[in-house]
């Protein structure tokens, strides 16, 4: 079992499984009710295509069932990312 | 309801009988469950919590009765120390 502390993660890169380096993690959603981790709250790279993924205004919403691992970048699936 | 996590963070956490245990100086995210496992108190309240020598205290999510302006846990008994009786 894997637990981090939220501070560890701010400002972490994100990876997808493709290799692709998708930004910079800002903040995370979280429902407070269940307790569920909702969703990563992300600054997209100037140069990453964000087409197909949920934006809010600049951020980028990815699920965090999307999630592969977190050690140096946080890894997420790159079809999963994109629901 | 959806918050962000940075919302969480400072917040005072008291228990259902109004004693104040400490602040909320981090979140322990369960990677994976996908859920939140505690929070990591800080500034605790010494005259109820005894950390001897430890620097914080998490308290597991399940203890956790409520989160808005303050955050309400349960009193348990055997964890916090009772005030003495005046």
């Amino acid at each position: 079992m894997v637990n981090t502390f939220s501070r560890s993660l701010s400002r972490k890169r994100i990876m997808s499984n493709d290799g692709m380096v998708i930004g910079t993690l800002k903040n995370i959603l979280v429902d407070l009710e269940s307790g569920q981790v909702v969703d990563l709250i992300v600054r997209p790279d100037p140069t990453f295509d964000v087409t197909g993924y949920r934006v809010d205004g600049d951020r980028l919403l990815i699920p965090f069932e999307a999630v592969k691992d977190i050690k140096d970048y946080i890894v997420v699936d790159r079809f999963l990312s994109k629901q | 309801m959806k918050s962000q996590i940075t919302d969480v963070l400072g917040l005072s956490v008291y228990t259902d009988r109004a004693v104040f245990v400490g602040d909320v100086d981090d979140v322990v995210i369960d990677l994976d469950r996908k859920t939140i496992r505690a929070l990591a108190l800080g500034n605790l309240n010494t005259d109820i919590i005894d950390i001897k020598g430890y620097k914080g205290l998490q308290i597991p999510f399940r203890m956790i009765r409520s989160i808005g302006d303050v955050i309400l846990v349960r009193h348990m008994p055997g964890l916090f120390k009772q005030k003495a009786k005046a």
